[in-house]
């Protein structure tokens, strides 16, 4: 029973790290904004929240964390991108700072 | 710049659900395929889909009559007078598509758009070949067009502001939610999906699961609407393949398709048009 839950856990933790990496890299290469890309995956693939939200929901300091594991484990595709450590290192940690890959108000996201 | 006539370019499924949607806003379209069976096939589509409004009572059946009178549908070259924008939707080879290109740039007036619906062939590329590079941009609309919201807005290298402005305020008039997306191998929702496709194929692989266990788990934990193997499958293993392949090249080994995928294609399994892909139909 433990071991079925451990690999739907790493499962959906490596579907949602891939889907939040390749956003981080459309961005870092200037594709398109933070806001549009999460746009993008809600109206064009169906996702209930964006890449981004996610992100700023989860903490971005936890997915820095989580991805250090996963980079250990599967090697570099999982590597933090360095945009992400920057904005923590600044303290911009997501929702609960009010500052992530977006601006948020409370619980409101601008 | 307005829009007061606009071309699609391609009866397929995919051209008849755009020009669907134009006429709808009562936009007048010309659907254009140089083959008339298609034409007819496409025309019968698209009054099932008025027909599927009027059955569900979202229009009246003199609406829907009203709305079917905005498309022309034709074959002739001459039909497409007093189009200011054009939309290719015809197959994704870039040998078809040059030719619908010369063609619409030596057909349409100077000032007029023509865009791309493709999902993966270069912008820039197209506009090269045409004489009005600055009047060239990607339209990418998502399968079924008639009811996916998302536009990607697609900047070729020289795609002017105006070309991206007017496309955006087009696809906002027929009621979807454009993006503006620079050029890149995928653009945003295929790159994405494909990159997180190819990392639940390898979990596949490395764990020796069933598809359907996967996909349950994903779609339970209400992370995406369908699980990646069930998307594989509508979307064709040859065709993701052929993506994933691209996407590898270009971008990196991230998006490297699985063993599993290459031997189901070899084994002729294709999804749901073969019956047989990661699951029997």
């Amino acid at each position: 029973m433990a071991t079925e839950t451990a690999w739907k856990v790493e499962l959906l933790s490596r579907f949602q790290l891939a889907t939040f990496l390749e956003a981080v890299r459309l961005l870092d290469e200037g594709i398109a904004t933070a806001v549009d890309i999460d746009i993008a995956m809600r109206a064009g693939a169906g996702l209930a929240i964006g890449p981004f939200q996610w992100a700023d929901k989860t903490g971005l300091d936890v997915i820095v964390h989580q991805l250090e594991k996963m980079e250990i484990a599967y090697g570099e595709r999982f590597k933090p991108p360095a945009s992400l450590m920057q904005k923590v290192a600044r303290g911009q940690l997501g929702i609960s700072t009010g500052q992530g890959y977006l601006a948020h108000h409370g619980s409101r996201t601008l | 710049m307005y829009v007061k006539k606009v071309a699609v370019v391609g009866a397929g499924t995919m051209g008849a659900d755009i020009c669907y949607t134009i006429a709808t806003r009562g936009i007048p379209v010309v659907l254009r395929d140089v083959d008339d069976a298609q034409l007819a096939r496409a025309q019968q589509h698209i009054q099932e889909l008025f027909d599927g409004r009027v059955g569900s009572n979202k229009m009246t059946a003199m609406d829907a009559a009203d709305r079917m009178g905005f498309i022309t549908f034709s074959s002739r070259l001459e039909d497409l007078t007093g189009v200011s924008l054009a939309i290719e939707a015809v197959t994704e080879q870039m040998r078809v598509k040059e030719a619908v290109f010369r063609e619409l740039d030596r057909t349409l007036a100077p000032l007029a758009i023509i865009v791309s619906n493709t999902s993966a062939l270069s912008i820039s590329h197209l506009a090269a070949v045409t004489g009005r590079p600055d009047r060239v941009a990607g339209m990418h609309f998502f399968y079924p067009a008639h009811m996916m919201k998302l536009v990607e807005v697609i900047a070729g290298d020289h795609s002017s502001d105006e070309t991206i402005t007017t496309v955006m305020r087009l696809a906002e008039e027929i009621r979807k939610i454009p993006v503006r997306v620079k050029e890149c191998p995928g653009f945003v929702v295929n790159r994405v999906l494909m990159a997180s496709m190819a990392e639940v194929l390898r979990f596949k692989e490395e764990r020796g699961l069933a598809a359907a266990e996967i996909d349950q788990t994903i779609t339970e934990a209400k992370v995406a609407p369908m699980g990646p193997f069930f998307l594989a499958d509508a979307l064709g293993l040859d065709v993701a393949y052929e993506v994933a392949q691209h996407l590898t090249q270009e971008l990196g080994e991230r998006f490297r398709p699985s063993q599993e995928l290459k031997t189901l294609i070899a084994e002729g399994h294709l999804g749901m048009k073969t019956g047989r892909g990661f699951y029997s139909y």
